[in-house]
């Protein structure tokens, strides 16, 4: 990493293709899998410029997706867009087909994740896949906790009906 | 479904939650078999988001990554002028209506049917239209001989920047240095995405202002 920080291209290569897997993930959930190669780039370009400000009081990897749930959130701030994205429609799983079951409960879960409304999904995404805290998100996304707690809630709900439709629930 | 219902991942959390308000929402679980169902369902859907498992992109997006931290580097024009030769107008004027030809004659074949669509037809094209002109492939690039005559003129333009006032290379320096990046990172890009129709237009775009600066130049250098 410190060769990296010094202008190492190879060895910045090597950081990259260690957190790939990672980043990709948390941008492609986040964004809803709109533009994630695009943004995934934007994140390690990101990396590359702040490399000099990681100053090791967190795991690298920490700092780097803190990092790169910054760089989506930057992508999608607007206040009007923000406003939509925290409504949007609740009944997109009870409208929608039964999905139709790959076999694969983990890809028909990320899939579900794909559906929820932006703002939603985000929130879910930094909580429960990645363990942020309200207030932490709450700072990221700059609403109250209390925002970020019912949006969670709203996600999860949601989740819940996908679940019990593949169930036949 | 019931007001607590709201409160059951605040309470599956417990963040921020103080005594009194768990207790409240525990003294109603334990009658309301509902809201129980439902706190299970929850703790189901939070376990498997701890299971998702990462996957990688498709496509090595390496290259593009390497442009871009690349571009950040300049490369000074006076760099390039290894060594001074001897230059005549005749020889510039001919090296930019080279490099004028070359840029002309970038072509794209159509993989359906053959068909010849020039790039300036694709560039003007509505959006939708654009879109389903998407499978087209590069070809007749001459990127070896475009990049002959660029050098050329560079290496004419620098044996004979002495003629330009000081202020108009500092412009020339900084204006081809700007499209050479973009270049670059087209030409990164479209080596893991050759048939990217916006990389090419990128590209074909870039290509045409650095000949008509080369061109400005070149009148330039007449006048002077």
């Amino acid at each position: 990493m410190a060769s990296a920080a010094a202008g190492d291209v190879r060895a910045f290569e090597r950081l990259y293709r260690t957190h790939l897997a990672r980043v990709h993930s948390l941008v492609r959930r986040m964004a809803g899998g709109r533009d994630t190669d695009e943004l995934t780039q934007d994140v390690f370009v990101r990396v590359w410029q702040k490399l000099g400000t990681f100053r090791g009081d967190s795991a690298f990897g920490t700092w780097l997706h803190r990092l790169a749930a910054n760089v989506v959130i930057e992508k999608f701030r607007s206040e009007a867009l923000r406003r939509r994205r925290l409504s949007g429609d609740d009944t997109v799983f009870d409208r929608l087909a039964a999905p139709r079951q790959s076999g694969d409960v983990s890809m028909d879960f990320e899939a579900a994740l794909e559906k929820l409304p932006d703002g939603a999904r985000e929130i879910f995404v930094l909580h429960d896949v990645e363990g942020y805290k309200h207030r932490e998100i709450a700072t990221m996304l700059e609403i109250s906790a209390g925002t970020s707690k019912a949006q969670l809630h709203r996600a999860r709900m949601m989740l819940r009906r996908h679940l019990n439709a593949r169930c036949g629930v | 479904m019931d007001a607590y219902t709201d409160r059951l991942s605040e309470y599956l959390d417990g963040e921020d939650l103080d005594s009194s308000d768990r207790a409240e929402i525990e003294d109603h679980l334990e009658g309301c078999p509902a809201c129980r169902a439902v706190l299970a369902e929850l703790r189901d859907v939070t376990a498997r988001a701890g299971t998702l498992h990462d996957g990688t992109p498709e496509g090595d997006l390496w290259p593009g990554i390497a442009a871009r931290i690349d571009s950040a580097r300049t490369i000074p024009f006076t760099a390039r002028a290894a060594r001074r030769i001897s230059f005549t107008i005749p020889q510039l004027v001919a090296a930019s209506l080279a490099l004028m030809l070359l840029s002309g004659a970038v072509v794209w074949v159509s993989r359906i049917g053959g068909t010849r669509v020039d790039i300036e037809s694709i560039a003007a094209a509505p959006g939708r239209d654009r879109r389903a002109i998407a499978d087209v492939a590069m070809a007749d690039f001459a990127d070896a001989q475009y990049d002959e005559a660029v050098a050329d003129l560079e290496e004419a333009l620098a044996a004979g920047r002495d003629t330009l006032d000081p202020q108009t290379v500092r412009v020339l320096e900084d204006n081809l240095g700007a499209i050479d990046r973009a270049i670059e990172q087209s030409r990164q890009a479209l080596g893991a995405d050759p048939a990217n129709l916006f990389l090419n237009t990128h590209l074909a775009a870039a290509r045409q202002r650095k000949l008509a600066l080369l061109r400005s130049a070149t009148a330039l250098a007449t006048k002077g």
